[in-house]
Formats: C-alpha cells, structure tokens, sequence
C-alpha cells in the first residue's frame, strides 16, 4: 500500500511534548527490548533510533489498547489481538502514567467522541449548536448519532 | 520507514464511521492522467482503491500538514492537497461542484491538529455554558460570541503548518477563520460572523501558492463565480480540453454515464 512517507517522515520531525528515549519491545516472541527515541506526533507513535532523523516506523494509534503493564512499563495493542503486544519501559511510574495518558487522549477517536459530548452539552445548556458559527455542522464526523449512522455511498461524483 | 499498514487497514474496517467516501479522479504525476479512484476518508486518513468492493487498497494519505485548495486551473471542479515546499501536491477533480464542495470541505476538517483545536475550544465553551447555566441574567442570542474566545478556525493550511510549529503549545492569539462554504443547509450566523469567506483559497501563512493556480485574492469564488470563471476564461477552456482527451484514453472502467460536462 503506498503511502505519503516523505509528509510522514516531515511530521515525525515536529516539536512534540511527548518525546522520550524509553525501553522497546516488539509483539513478536524472540523481540527483545531496545533502546528507542519514541515520540508522539498527532495520533502516530514514531519511534526512532537514537540520534537518527528519520523514524524506523510510526504506529497509528486507533483501535488499540493501551494498558500499564507494571510500574514502569505500558503496553500497546492492536488489531485487537491482546497477545500481541509492544512494551514501552520507562524510567519512572509518573512518566509511564504521562505516556499512557497522553497516547489514549491522543487518539482522534477518543477526541471525536469528546467534541460529540461537548456538542451535544452545549446545545443543550444554551440552545444552540456550538459548530454552526465554524459552517461545519452537517461534517459527517461531527455527528451526534455518529455511531449510528449509515455512509450513504456518494454516487453524485459520476 | 515503515508505516504498519495493518494497523490502518484494521483502523478502515473497523465499526467506527467512516467520514466520507467516493469516487474521485486522482490525477498521475507521471503522465498527467487521472485515474477514477474509490477514496475513503476516516479521521485524518485518505485511503483509495480501485472500487469499493475492493479488499487491496491501493494507498493512504495522511493528512497532517497540508492545505487544502481549489484547483480550477488544472481541470474542471479540481482540488488539490499541498504539502509544502519539497513535498508532494496530490490533484483530485471532482465529477461536479457539489462533489468538489463536499469533498474539499470534509478534508479542510479532517486534521487531527483541526480536530484538536476545536475540541479545546468547545471544551472552554461548555465551561463557561456550565458557569452561566445557574445565572439568572437572560442570555442574548449572541452570548456565545466567537470574540469571546480566542480560537477560531481556519483554512487546513494554516491551522496545520502554524500550529505544527508551534507543538502543542498554542497561544492564545492564534487568529483563525471559518471555512464556510455555502452548502445546501447554510449555517444561520456565519455569513454576518465569518465574513472572508476565502480563507481556504488563500491561506495566509500556508505554504506559498503555486503560480498560477489561485483565483483573484480577496472575493469569495463562490458568490462570484462568474467572475472566477471569466479571469480563468481561456485557460479553463483549454485545460478542459485536455482532460477530455485524457479521460478518453484512460483504460475503460467506468460502466456509469460519462461526466456531463455540457
């Protein structure tokens, strides 16, 4: 599948609080953990070794599991397979809380489910629909019954 | 580097919604052809196949970081995402307007940057309604005042190349502007609170436009468009021309009737 690596890489460069040289380790047996500059940009975990430029890989962080593992190391799951797991070991309990915090509120899921509760509180304390005055109340992804709704396929197109 | 493709492809079927979806002409770099693809859009990711029904997705792009623009000069109801000097510019036409509308309005929305500034912002609102929901004062229609709070928002290009630079520390004077584009059901305050209505035809610290491709700055295209297409005159004729022709050599996929370009 091709993808726009260079924008990718570009993005991995961009300041980020989140940016640490943490313990890595990969879901498969026979993994071993490595030292690893993690950093995280948008919803991408991008991790790095040290002092070089352009990232080893990037993680989409959606659909996955976030879960502390011990006092000092998290992990990540995904594809919804709970065996397989990264561990993420960190060098104290407040930054492996920080990075777990941080990761879960990084997930544009997690922020689209938290703008539909505000949409719908707003609307309901004052009377009025908060994204009206940005003219991008009818957004499909800003739905209130996002969950629910159907994708009706865009025949207009042709 | 490696992008964990099964990662997003997981992400793509997923029950979560998806934002939008359509066919699209993505125009070949090469060869300055378009190619009708299936485009998929969920959260700040732009998946295409073939056809829907396709299980091989062709490709993603990441939307971080670019602008979103019109494209009238390249073929008719085109737009294109610019990623920036030494970055790749992908070009799209649309089979009509309101395809091209709903299409460049859903992407000028889809950063995970965009979505993030407009969560803190309806964060601060609901603040303050929770505040002033035990206050007896009357509140007037215009309570919510978007003077009110310091966020507003923009055309893609600018939320995402100032706001990246700037990591995750936003100040408070960040000045935005609502892309709003008139749609079928109109926003009742916007025209009267929003009145550049441009903002995402020109960017104004986005990355520079390429010559060429901008409409005149300072009018909205869509109210005048009778004058966008008189200053393009020629030029939309010609490259018209040239996407007819290209679209007739292209491989036979479609089975639906041709664009009603008439």
């Amino acid at each position: 599948m091709r993808f726009n690596e260079k924008e990718l890489v570009s993005l991995s460069r961009q300041p980020s609080e989140m940016a640490a040289e943490l313990g890595m380790r990969g879901p498969k047996k026979g993994d071993v953990v490595k030292k690893r500059l993690v950093k995280l940009v948008v919803n991408f975990l991008f991790y790095f070794r040290t002092d070089e430029e352009e990232p080893i890989g990037a993680l989409l962080l959606e659909q996955c599991r976030v879960e502390k593992e011990d006092s000092q190391t998290f992990s990540i799951a995904f594809l919804d397979e709970a065996e397989r797991k990264y561990l993420f070991e960190c060098d104290s309990e407040e930054q492996c809380g920080e990075w777990i915090d941080s990761i879960i509120k990084a997930s544009y899921e997690f922020m689209r489910k938290n703008l539909i509760f505000y949409r719908t509180e707003i609307h309901r304390l004052t009377g009025k629909d908060p994204l009206e005055q940005y003219g991008i109340s009818d957004e499909t992804r800003f739905q209130v019954s996002n969950g629910l709704q159907l994708m009706p396929r865009d025949t207009s197109s042709l | 580097m490696k992008l964990h493709e099964k990662i997003l492809t997981h992400y793509l079927s997923c029950t979560s919604p998806v934002d939008k979806e359509g066919y699209l002409y993505k125009k070949k770099e090469r060869n300055a052809t378009y190619q009708r693809r299936w485009f998929v859009l969920k959260a700040n990711l732009l998946f295409y196949q073939e056809r829907p029904a396709d299980r091989h997705l062709l490709g993603v792009i990441v939307l971080e970081g670019c602008a979103v623009r019109r494209a009238e000069a390249d073929a008719q109801f085109a737009f294109s995402l610019v990623f920036g000097p030494g970055l790749k510019t992908y070009r799209f036409a649309a089979g009509d307007r309101q395809t091209q509308e709903s299409w460049v309005k859903a992407l000028l929305s889809a950063s995970h940057c965009y979505l993030s500034l407009l969560v803190r912002d309806l964060g601060r609102q609901y603040e303050e309604a929770k505040q002033q929901q035990g206050s007896s004062e009357s509140r007037s229609s215009s309570a919510l005042k978007p003077s009110t709070y310091s966020f507003l928002f923009t055309a893609q290009g600018l939320t995402t190349t100032a706001v990246v630079r700037e990591g995750r520390s936003f100040s408070a004077s960040t000045v935005l502007q609502a892309p709003s584009i008139p749609t079928k059901v109109v926003a009742k305050k916007s025209p009267k609170l929003w009145p550049r209505r441009n903002a995402y035809v020109t960017p104004l610290n986005g990355p520079a436009p390429l010559y060429g491709e901008w409409p005149l700055v300072g009018f909205d295209p869509l109210e005048d468009f009778s004058k966008l297409h008189d200053y393009y005159g020629q030029e939309v004729k010609k490259a018209r021309e040239e996407w007819l022709r290209s679209r007739q050599t292209e491989e036979e996929r479609s089975d639906e009737d041709l664009i009603d370009l008439g």
